[in-house]
């Protein structure tokens, strides 16, 4: 048996929205479990409560019912996040600062001495092909460099586990292509990856198991190499897409439990 | 140690933040402008008095290093929040505590070079009035190691500090603020709060005079819990006269302002353990 690093049982997540504090079901009794070395994707539509679930399991947000352990510690302490690295969903960078000073900074977070940062950031320059801009102000850099800078910084540390918020979300295929070959390479080291997308051919490339999540319920979970080999299904796409349409169904015949915000509020 | 590196590169990225910012350029130049119009009124008035210059020049410094304070401490965390950056803070092996800290620190930073800055500049100025309405048989060399070196310059320093002692005040006011309400919201509580610590016998006065027992209470907690700034600018006064200077009296407000300072950090640390991060 090898060693678990997330484990989330029964987590509940209600979002009280400003106004009229009306609640808001984003997570639904989700069980999940991901072990060491795994590389694990979340899929599911906008508004399904996939980025919820990474900010509930890094501290960010507090669960409203269940139990999460991320490396043996509660979400959010800092022993699990020394050895946490951690890009969200369409980050934002510091504009003032040069991508050397903003390495540099999160460097001084993680408690690197200087000649560890300076080491340790040259190298991810160089992983990220950002060492010719290191000396140039964030704001100027393009999407595909701030996600790139973005890896780059949740990398600093040599993380055990990696927490990516739709990494190939909105790159071009270039892009795209390059977040993928980085992340490969982070598997081969036998990193934990635990990943949102909704990109399925890169999913198809990276993941080892994958849960597919629906208004805040995990309606389906599986090794992806076992989905597409089983021949119930044509590629991981249509597995998705199955799973979503039967859960849809579901979710019509019964009235709907979860009031539907999805459609409306999209992304958050 | 570690939280030593935690609070030292928050403070640094907070300082940086500020001085690469362009609304204290602005304010920096506004102060500059009112302390030339003050230099003007001070070469008018009849008497070329260095005092209404040196009073007038405290005052602007004051009143725009609070000003700084307010605009940018009211918007330290907030922004980091807004613009969701705090994700990646607080995904990082830090506490609260070194966070609220050092951004405490970073704005406090600033406003002393700024502030350090301005006051040189008004060091200059006065010096060369003096030097200007000196008895014109005095050599300058004698009235710099008679008037300037021994006296002038070190009650103007002495008059420096007691002021940024002031603004340390705002500075962890605007940061309290920062943590959990919107800039506007906190600029105007902290404005105002600034304010009634200058007017603390107003408010005993208010309180004795109202009848309604509301009032009193708001007023009587108001005189009681904020430092009395209106002290603090009296002592600067007597200072700058060359009075004597009631060491003990200003001991007292400085440790009492760096209690006040402990505390709204603390309370700001708290909220910032108990929120969420959307
Ligand atoms: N702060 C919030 N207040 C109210 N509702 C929210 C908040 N954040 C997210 N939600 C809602 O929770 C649901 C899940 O959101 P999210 O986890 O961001 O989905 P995903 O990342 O899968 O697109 C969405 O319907 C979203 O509208
Ligand atoms: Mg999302």
């Amino acid at each position: 048996m090898t060693e678990t690093v997330i484990h989330v049982q029964g987590l509940v997540k209600d979002h009280l929205s400003n106004f009229l504090r009306k609640r808001f079901r984003a997570l639904d009794g989700l069980n999940l479990t991901v072990r060491k070395g795994e590389t694990y994707g979340l899929l599911g539509p906008n508004g399904a409560g996939k980025t919820t679930t990474q900010k509930l399991l890094l501290g960010l947000l507090k669960p409203t019912g269940g139990t999460v352990q991320v490396l043996g510690y509660q979400p959010g302490d800092t022993r699990a996040l020394a050895r946490i690295g951690f890009l969200p969903e369409n980050p934002y960078f510091y504009a003032y600062l040069t991508a050397y000073e903003f390495l540099d900074f999160f460097g001084r977070l993680f408690n690197l001495c200087a000649a560890k940062r300076k080491e340790r950031i040259a190298e991810l320059l160089k992983l990220v092909s950002l060492t010719e801009a290191r000396d140039r102000p964030v704001r100027k850099f393009s999407k595909g460099m701030m996600q790139r800078l973005g890896v780059a910084q949740a990398l600093l540390n040599d993380p055990d586990l990696i927490f990516l918020d739709e990494p190939n979300t909105g790159l071009d295929p270039i892009g795209r292509r390059d977040i993928r070959n980085i992340m490969l390479a982070l598997k081969e080291q036998g990193k934990t990856i635990f990943f949102n997308s909704h990109m399925l051919p890169d999913v198809r490339d990276i993941c080892d198991r994958v849960g597919v999540l629906h208004r805040g319920k995990l309606v389906g979970e599986g090794e992806v190499e076992a989905i597409c080999t089983s021949g119930n299904y044509q590629d991981l796409e249509d597995y998705f897409m199955d799973l979503i349409n039967t859960a849809e169904e579901e979710y019509r015949k019964t009235g709907g439990i979860t009031p539907y915000h999805i459609e409306r509020e999209g992304v958050r | 140690m570690r939280s030593f590196g935690a609070v030292s590169a928050i403070a640094l990225n907070t300082f940086r933040e500020t001085v690469r910012d362009r609304v204290l350029y602005a304010i920096v130049f506004f102060a500059l402008v009112a302390t030339l119009a003050g230099l003007v009124l001070g070469t008018l008035s009849v008497e070329q008095d260095v005092r209404i210059l040196e009073d007038l020049g405290l005052f602007t410094i004051t009143a725009f290093g609070g000003i700084i304070a307010i605009f940018i401490g009211t918007n330290l965390v907030f922004k980091e929040i807004d613009r969701r950056t705090i994700f990646l803070i607080f995904t990082k092996p830090i506490k609260r505590w070194e966070f609220v800290t050092g951004k405490f620190l970073g704005l406090a930073l600033c406003i002393l070079v700024v502030c350090f800055a301005m006051g040189l500049f008004l060091i200059a100025i006065v010096c060369w009035q003096t030097l200007q309405t000196a008895d014109p048989s005095v050599s300058w060399t004698t009235t710099l190691t008679n008037t300037l070196i021994p006296s002038l310059i070190p009650r103007l320093l002495t008059s420096l500090v007691l002021m940024y002692v002031e603004l340390v005040l705002v500075i962890a006011l605007a940061t309290f603020f920062s943590t959990f309400s919107t800039p506007l919201m906190s600029m105007l509580f902290t404005f105002g709060l600034w304010i009634c610590g200058h007017m603390t016998d107003s408010l005993k006065a208010l309180g004795e005079l109202s009848t309604s027992p509301v009032v009193k209470v708001v007023t009587n907690g108001l005189y009681n819990a904020l430092p009395d700034l209106a002290l603090l600018t009296r002592i600067r006064g007597e200072a700058l006269d060359g009075g004597n200077f009631p060491i003990d009296l200003v001991s007292g407000i400085g440790a009492y302002v760096l209690l006040y300072t402990v505390l709204l950090l603390s309370f700001a640390t708290v909220i910032a353990e108990r929120r969420e991060f959307q």
